[in-house]
């Protein structure tokens, strides 16, 4: 007869079991390297059509970046979208992100993996947790090679490359942790509309674009209030950035997730699942 | 110990209550089958036991413990409806993928026991969605055995599957029962469930109507004399006078319910003027008590 001896897992045996499935899972699906290469299209495509001459007209397309890293972040926070270029910047990453972690939540589902997860893994934040750091990994690649298809856009197009480069980097440093921040969101959402796969890349998608603190803009100003929420955050990262704006970046981030997964794992934990 | 014990369990999906009141009893090392009509609460009670859905009332404990508990949940191994495997991988890659989510550290020696167990061994390298039915089953109770369980729950496990698999499936759970997991099994293929299960349970209306050992089945179950003629519907005419219940099968038999001996039927027919070609006693089985139980005969 079997022994029976029922130990549980620690917090990081278990966290670790899920963390290398879900790695796996990102690393062996073509989803990823779609999306990065996504990312790194996006700036090209912009930089690399801007300042091009019509054949027909022969007028010369409206350059919206004099400065490569514009395309990275603003010069200064600008929370109030009065053009394209304004808006078109490193963030848009986030809105592609969250459409990727439906994607992989959405397959959880859809393959039934989640029946095998929930059955053996008691504590629901363990899966929370899991899929908000592979999300935030995956985000913060994207902005990696969005970085690498603006300056390979930028040499193309003979775009200026004059910088602080301390203020970039923190800029970049800080969008990279707000990857954090944003995939919990998007974990959290999916979780909410797990039987509803379409509407939850709709509400990623939606809440990406973050036009609700771009309409709460245009209503009150750039006010560093907004800093509060993740598309404020990720606007404040901007090309003045200092080590307060990678602090406020880091808080916001950090704040939210924990918001984020403990809400997330609420409902995991009281509602049913499959 | 009961590998699980449930009480008054109840669940209600807004307006409909799949549960209402269900008590369920299943021994440690049991093969206990689980038996319903669709819609009786079968499934609803295996996922409470696996905890993919919430209670509404009643208490569920798996080995004396709250089936919450996440000591208790490491440990249970569970098969419902299709295998939660990615159909793009390999199946190799998904038992991997399930080893390292259980944190298994001789990762890679458990996979291939399991599937030696499982007869799949040679198809490790396919991908998933190419295999068939009955490996793709297989390979969902490979999942499910993963981490050593000590409780395996399966829903409907042989469905769908032919001749062969369904042998193949019989003896894999009987070695799997060997090592002393306690297996949890519903099916609507009572004939092969009969062959396997050590206890039984059957549910109706979100409710447990009976539950028993495999010996108290066979006891429980009536004796019949089933016998062949030429003139069927005239010995049935015949024995009907006599015996209070007697049935006609599709098989071309009679067969007599009453406690009765061949031999007497053999003369009260001769007596009449018929001569039986075929005669002989049985008892029925689990798919005709089932059915009796639920035409309440």
């Amino acid at each position: 007869m079997k022994e029976l001896n029922f130990k549980s897992p620690t917090f990081f045996e278990r966290l670790k079991g899920m963390l290398g499935v879900d790695f796996y899972r990102l690393f062996h699906t073509p989803m990823f390297y779609i999306f990065l290469g996504i990312a790194a299209v996006i700036p090209a495509m912009i930089l690399g059509t801007m300042g091009m001459e019509n054949p027909q007209t022969g007028e010369v397309t409206a350059q919206l970046y004099t400065n490569v890293w514009h395309i990275i972040a603003a010069e200064t926070p600008l929370y109030v979208v009065n053009n394209i270029a304004d808006y078109a910047n490193m963030n848009m990453v986030f809105i592609f992100g969250g459409i990727m972690v439906s994607i992989f939540i959405g397959h959880d589902y859809k393959s039934g993996y989640v029946k095998q997860l929930f059955t053996t893994h008691a504590k629901k934040q363990d899966y929370m947790m899991s899929k908000t750091l592979v999300g935030a990994f995956s985000m913060a690649c994207m902005c990696v090679t969005y970085m690498l298809g603006a300056v390979g856009a930028g040499l193309f197009a003979g775009t200026s490359f004059e910088v602080n480069i301390g203020s970039l980097v923190i800029a970049i440093l800080s969008k990279m942790i707000m990857s954090l921040g944003w995939a919990s969101l998007y974990t959290f959402l999916n979780i909410i509309f797990r039987k509803y796969f379409g509407v939850s890349i709709v509400s990623c998608f939606f809440f990406g674009t973050g036009i609700l603190i771009i309409g709460a803009a245009a209503i009150f100003g750039n006010s560093s209030i907004l800093n509060i929420f993740l598309y404020g955050s990720s606007v404040y990262a901007c090309l003045s950035s200092n080590i307060l704006t990678l602090l406020v970046c880091l808080i916001c981030s950090v704040v939210w997730t924990a918001i984020y997964t403990i809400a997330g794992t609420r409902i995991l934990s009281k509602c049913d699942v499959y | 110990m009961n590998a699980i014990e449930i009480k008054s369990l109840t669940k209600n999906f807004k307006e409909k209550q799949a549960l209402c009141g269900l008590d369920m009893t299943v021994p440690v090392g049991a093969i206990y089958g689980f038996i319903g009509e669709n819609g009786s609460g079968k499934s609803t009670t295996e996922k409470i036991i696996c905890g993919l859905i919430h209670e509404s009332g009643g208490t569920v404990k798996l080995f004396g413990k709250s089936h919450t508990d996440p000591d208790i949940r490491a440990k249970v191994g569970v098969l419902i409806e299709a295998p939660g495997c990615f159909p793009n991988m390999s199946v190799w890659n998904n038992m991997m993928l399930q080893a390292a989510n259980l944190d298994i550290s001789n990762a890679e020696q458990e996979v291939v026991k399991i599937l030696k167990l499982v007869r799949m061994e040679g198809a490790a390298g396919n991908k998933y969605k190419n295999c068939s039915l009955g490996m793709k089953q297989r390979i969902g109770i490979a999942m499910a055995l993963l981490g050593n369980p000590a409780l395996l729950v399966l829903d409907e496990p042989i469905n769908g599957l032919d001749a062969d698999g369904m042998r193949i499936m019989r003896e894999v759970l009987t070695d799997i029962s060997k090592s002393g997991t306690t297996i949890v099994i519903s099916s609507h293929i009572l004939g092969e469930l009969e062959k396997i299960a050590t206890h039984y349970g059957i549910v109706r209306g979100g409710k447990m109507i009976k539950e028993m050992t495999a010996a108290e089945l066979e006891a429980d179950c009536r004796t019949y004399v089933a016998l062949q003629a030429k003139d069927m519907s005239r010995v049935k005419a015949i024995l009907s006078c006599k015996y209070s219940r007697v049935e006609e099968y599709e098989a071309g038999y009679i067969r007599v319910y009453d406690a009765v001996s061949p031999e007497v039927i053999v003369s009260y027919l001769y007596e009449n003027g018929i001569i039986i070609t075929e005669i002989g006693t049985s008892k029925i089985g689990l798919e005709e008590y089932y059915i009796d139980l639920m035409e309440g005969k």
